[in-house]
């Protein structure tokens, strides 16, 4: 049988993957105990005990195989690319409701774009505001979906440009 | 009368059919994009769509589903990169074609057995699903139980690095699908006393997060590989080349419906199955597999066609969805109020004709794209990933807080991408996850009323299992695929084989 090489971080990941599914099992338990078997936690005691018997099983197997060669974990499994990605997600989410959904998206897809296409900054500006107009044109006020407005006067803007309108129209 | 007036409700409202041709046409490109996949793409599109009427919303992913199935294929013979797990067959002669500069050739006769697969899945469907469900509503309690173990054990058997992996995603997406109130006894159930947790954990937020967030993630490990340019010559196909591979093309159809029909399977292994079905049934083909064969083109390509109309079979009869894109679909349909299954066809026939009209004309729109604006499309293809990347992760983001406005899912969207990222690059598969949050709900029910109405007796549920011949082939399935990959049943095997 084929094993393939414990990857660098794999066996960490898998105790804490049996570790988790310990924990859920106790929860399972908390939620009815063995009253009945069709009680609300009887599912979820068979579904938490199934994964804690599969954990088991892939640590086993985890702890069977040889950690492979030449993989890093910051280069192979971690990369700063990842890293910098996660933070700007949670960066975004952050300052999504005080800025607005129109600065904190150029913001980020600037910086994402210089970061990882290594374009100058302009250019990555130039792209990123490109896409967001885009992007507003097609989910605001296509799919009428509501974004924070945060530091963007948005409705007096859409006021302002329906006047305009409104003015040409008479 | 009413049938006919159901499929013409596509055909005759001109918002209905341009979301079916713009959801197909943005299908091949998302198809055909490595790093986009049809999963990713009708996720986030519920997010946008879930306060629109139910028909734009499913002629639009409907749409998106066709064109993306056949777009995997485009990248597949030009890039050597399948833009889809269903096109990764393609790719095996579909790109020796390509650098023999016949990647035109290649793309014009994927459209057409496409279209061919694509139309034989949807006529399976219009056929055979009536019937099912008819069938389906006397199915009880127990058998619905055992189809959902069955669709969970067969994605999680079918991907990744094994039956046990499969089945530890499998159970943690049952178990994520019961964190919130129990609907029966207003339980608690994984809430851990706190209120963000009482109204469960968003499914949309757990899809985009496992689809498109660790997508993502792991796109960014070959963000800067640089793509290969290819020329793009004659793309019709000539009839005699049609009609040459038209046996070959029924057969392959008919192995991808059946196996799009099966609960848990899709498009991807659909399309292996038929390529190994194609080298064992052309004796000698004009040239090999693997160099350049056009039956290696027409087996997978018209098999993983025909599997969407295939997978649409279990989930409009049984509620149970035929691979990952149709278990989103279903949460689609929950979000819009409807419950697919076999009572979906008795009280809303006009759904399931209408589904079938919109899957017919994204068919014939994929025919009418795909021959057409090929050139145009090889340079969108070689955009470069950095740029494309995060502009996946923007949309994420937005799609993740538009479902209720809150930042809260846009937390959980990330945290699930992070652990989909990691369950990714250990080997877990992600499909079971999802299969699992969405099948968790019908299986806890039928469970509980399985064994309520056998006064809760484990013995008694045996026994009305074995006397009843469907309870009992779905039982034996399920304990067959467990036994399967236990190391007796390999020894037993082996030993025979030698």
């Amino acid at each position: 049988m084929q094993t393939q090489p414990r990857r660098p971080g794999e066996l960490v990941f898998n105790i804490l993957m049996l570790a988790g599914s310990l924990f859920l099992l106790w929860s399972a338990y908390g939620i009815s105990g063995f009253e009945a078997l069709s009680a609300p936690g009887a599912v979820p005691m068979v579904t938490t005990l199934a994964m804690v018997i599969c954990a088991l099983l892939i640590l086993r197997d985890t702890l069977r195989k040889s950690p492979v060669t030449g993989e890093k974990l910051e280069r192979d499994i971690l990369p700063l690319p990842v890293l910098v990605t996660i933070a700007m997600i949670a960066a975004y989410a952050l300052l999504l409701k005080p800025l607005g959904f129109v600065p904190t998206s150029l913001v980020f897809l600037a910086v994402m774009i210089r970061y990882l296409a290594r374009c100058s900054l302009p250019r990555a500006v130039l792209l990123s505001v490109a896409i967001v107009a885009l992007i507003y044109l097609v989910f605001r006020l296509v799919f009428t979906v509501l974004m924070p407005a945060g530091i963007v006067p948005e409705g007096e803007i859409i006021a302002w440009v329906s006047g305009l309108f409104a003015a040409e129209g008479n | 009368m009413d049938i006919l007036n159901s499929l013409l409700i596509p055909i005759l409202n001109p918002e209905l059919l341009g979301l079916i041709a713009l959801g197909t046409f943005a299908g091949i490109y998302v198809g055909a994009i490595p790093g986009l996949s049809v999963t990713m793409a009708v996720s986030i599109l519920i997010s946008f769509t879930f306060s629109w009427e139910v028909y734009p919303a499913l002629a639009l992913m409907i749409g998106i589903y066709m064109g993306g199935v056949y777009g995997g294929s485009r990248t597949a013979i030009l890039l050597n990169i399948p833009g889809a797990p269903a096109a990764i067959a393609t790719a095996i002669d579909g790109y020796p074609l390509a650098q023999k500069g016949m990647a035109g050739e290649a793309i014009g006769i994927v459209t057409v057995v496409s279209f061919i697969g694509g139309f034989i899945g949807i006529a399976t469907l219009a056929i055979f699903a009536p019937p099912l469900a008819d069938f389906a509503i006397r199915f009880q309690p127990r058998d619905y139980m055992f189809l959902a173990l069955l669709g969970i054990l067969l994605v999680g058997s079918l991907s990744g690095e094994g039956l046990v992996k499969g089945i530890f995603a499998g159970a943690l997406g049952l178990g994520l699908g019961s964190v919130g109130m129990d609907p029966l006894t207003y339980t608690e159930r994984f809430t851990f006393g706190t209120d963000a947790l009482r109204a469960g954990v968003s499914f949309v937020a757990v899809m985009i997060g496992m689809f498109g967030i660790s997508e993502g993630l792991m796109q960014l490990h070959t963000v800067n590989t640089p793509s290969v340019k290819q020329k793009v010559g004659r793309v019709i196909p000539s009839w005699a080349v049609v009609r040459k591979h038209l046996p070959l093309g029924l057969q392959t159809s008919s192995i991808g419906t059946v196996i799009g029909a099966l609960p848990g399977t899709g498009g991807d292994i659909a399309a292996l199955i038929a390529y190994d079905h194609a080298t064992r049934v052309t004796k000698n083909p004009e040239v090999p597999f693997g160099k350049g064969a056009i039956e290696g083109l027409v087996a997978p390509e018209t098999a993983n066609n025909a599997a969407v109309g295939g997978a649409f079979i279990p989930m409009l009869t049984l509620g149970i969805p035929g691979d990952a894109v149709t278990a989103i679909m279903i949460g689609a349909l929950f979000i819009h109020g409807l419950n697919p299954g076999p009572m979906l066809m008795v009280e809303q026939p006009d759904m399931f004709w209408f589904i079938v009209s919109a899957l017919g004309l994204a068919n014939v729109f994929m025919l009418i794209f795909g021959l057409t604006g090929i050139r145009a499309f090889v340079k969108i293809v070689e955009m470069p990933r950095s740029v494309l990347l995060p502009v996946i992760l923007l949309l994420s983001i937005v799609g993740a807080y538009a479902v209720s406005n809150s930042l809260g899912d846009v937390y959980w969207m990330l945290g699930f991408g992070v652990f989909g990222y990691f369950m990714k690059l250990y080997g877990y598969p992600l499909g079971p996850v999802i299969l699992g949050v969405i099948l968790s709900r019908l299986l806890d029910d039928n469970w509980r009323r399985a064994i309520i109405s056998e006064q809760e007796s484990l013995w008694m549920l045996l026994k009305g299992t074995l006397a009843s011949p469907l309870s009992f082939v779905l039982f034996a399935t399920v304990i067959l695929i467990f036994l399967s990959k236990t190391p007796l049943w390999g020894m037993i095997f082996r030993k025979k084989a030698n």
